[in-house]
């Protein structure tokens, strides 16, 4: 098969992606676990454009199909991720302890513009510094919990503002983190 | 040797090959069924829900193109149900983009637009969502408009079955669902693409034109793709 002169972007290594190729080529459903181990193995957690079109060219898959896999399923990301990611849950329970709120103030304190975005069913932004990730999630499943907030992957429940600003304040204290 | 069955259409009965679905043996006996995704010599996704029927003794409805006709089955092409179902699908069509008839290259000759005329829809009852989106024009000889595009994935699957280019495919989910070509890639850019209109041909609406057409201008001719698959011998 022949292997174009691809730039891949910084942060991933050829060897990396063409062993995942080589392990997964040929199993039904190899795409999903191919994009999977390749944005885990991206310090920034994204699938750059060029990867993806590496992918392509190896496995013969079409580019509109591979890119249509990536933007269906959320756990895909198009964009470098933080260092730290904070997910706010905007399920229904959630919703009506004040889940929107409590993302509008994470959003302000991070200095992102809130009219229109907070509305959004699905948001992701990174701050410029590449610092932080903030996101909403559909559901954590943790609906007794509400308002339920994940920071670096740590559930934390029943969160309001007060706990919420420590919380940032403890990220703040650790910061700069690789 | 396939089998001969009997099916029930609309208290008609009708003999048919076993494997023909529900929608195919309705139009072997001039019955039809508003259909939008489904066209002939391509596969069928079942995503339009214009062509759900009524099934006696099963629970739910079913769509036409996907349901291969069974032995004794009892079919309801027309109901009260049914056509308040297909106005509802297709109301939903018409306010998720902007389908302004009036100023479009397809008016009168567009399906989206012969099927509300058939359906005899006069207004929507819920409001236009007017979403702002963009029109391709870099392609050389056709225009993508995603105002006007239903994303019934007919050019998906022709430019997969037919053309066997896969140039399209639909990207994110529900409401953010949009046609890509490549990795969201301007048309005229697609690497993969052979420029060969077949696309354009089986749109339904206006979504995907030849340039130089003004309004009314832009008739399909889906019929050359039907019979390309049929003499490639593809299932119909």
């Amino acid at each position: 098969m022949p292997s174009p002169p691809l730039q891949l972007a910084s942060g991933l290594d050829h060897e990396f992606v063409d062993n995942v190729l080589g392990k997964q080529q040929g199993r039904p459903g190899a795409l999903l676990a191919i994009l999977q181990q390749v944005q885990n193995h991206h310090p920034r957690k994204y699938l750059p454009l060029e990867t993806l079109e590496y992918i392509g060219a190896r496995t013969r898959i079409p580019l509109a199909r591979i890119y249509s896999v990536a933007t269906f399923f959320a756990l895909f990301n198009l964009e470098p991720q933080g260092r730290n990611t904070i997910s706010v849950c905007r399920g229904t329970a959630c919703h009506t302890r004040g889940s929107r709120d409590l993302f509008v103030k994470l959003l302000m304190y991070y200095g992102f513009r809130t009219e229109g975005d907070a509305e959004t069913d699905q948001l992701v932004v990174t701050t410029a510094d590449g610092n932080m990730t903030l996101r909403t999630v559909a559901c954590f499943g943790q609906c007794a919990l509400a308002p339920v907030i994940e920071v670096n992957h740590a559930i934390f429940g029943h969160m309001n503002e007060p706990t919420l600003q420590r919380e940032l304040d403890a990220l703040a204290q650790q910061e700069p983190r690789i | 040797m396939s089998q001969q069955i009997s099916v029930r259409i609309d208290n008609e009965l009708y003999t048919a090959t076993e494997g023909r679905t529900i929608l195919q043996v309705a139009a072997d006996n001039g019955r039809s069924i508003p259909t939008l995704c489904y066209l002939e010599g391509l596969s069928a996704p079942g995503s339009c829900r214009l062509c759900l029927v009524e099934v006696a003794g099963v629970g739910r409805l079913l769509p036409a193109c996907t349901t291969p006709a069974r032995s004794g089955m009892s079919v309801t092409t027309n109901s009260d149900a049914l056509a308040h179902n297909r106005l509802m699908a297709l109301e939903l069509l018409f306010i998720e983009r902007n389908h302004v008839c009036s100023v479009c290259v397809s008016n009168g000759h567009c399906e989206l637009q012969s099927m509300a005329q058939r359906l005899g829809m006069t207004h929507v009852h819920l409001p236009y969502n007017f979403p702002r989106l963009p029109v391709d024009v870099s392609h050389p000889r056709f225009v993508l408009d995603h105002n006007r595009c239903i994303l019934c994935s007919r050019c998906v699957r022709v430019c997969d079955e037919i053309e066997g280019a896969q140039v399209w495919d639909i990207s994110a989910r529900g409401i953010n669902s949009m046609l890509v070509a490549e990795l969201d890639r301007p048309w005229g850019e697609a690497q993969s693409c052979t420029s060969c209109g077949k696309c354009v041909q089986v749109c339904p609406t206006g979504a995907l034109v030849e340039k130089g057409q003004a309004v009314e201008e832009m008739t399909k001719r889906n019929r050359i793709v039907t019979d390309l698959a049929v003499k490639r011998g593809a299932r119909t």
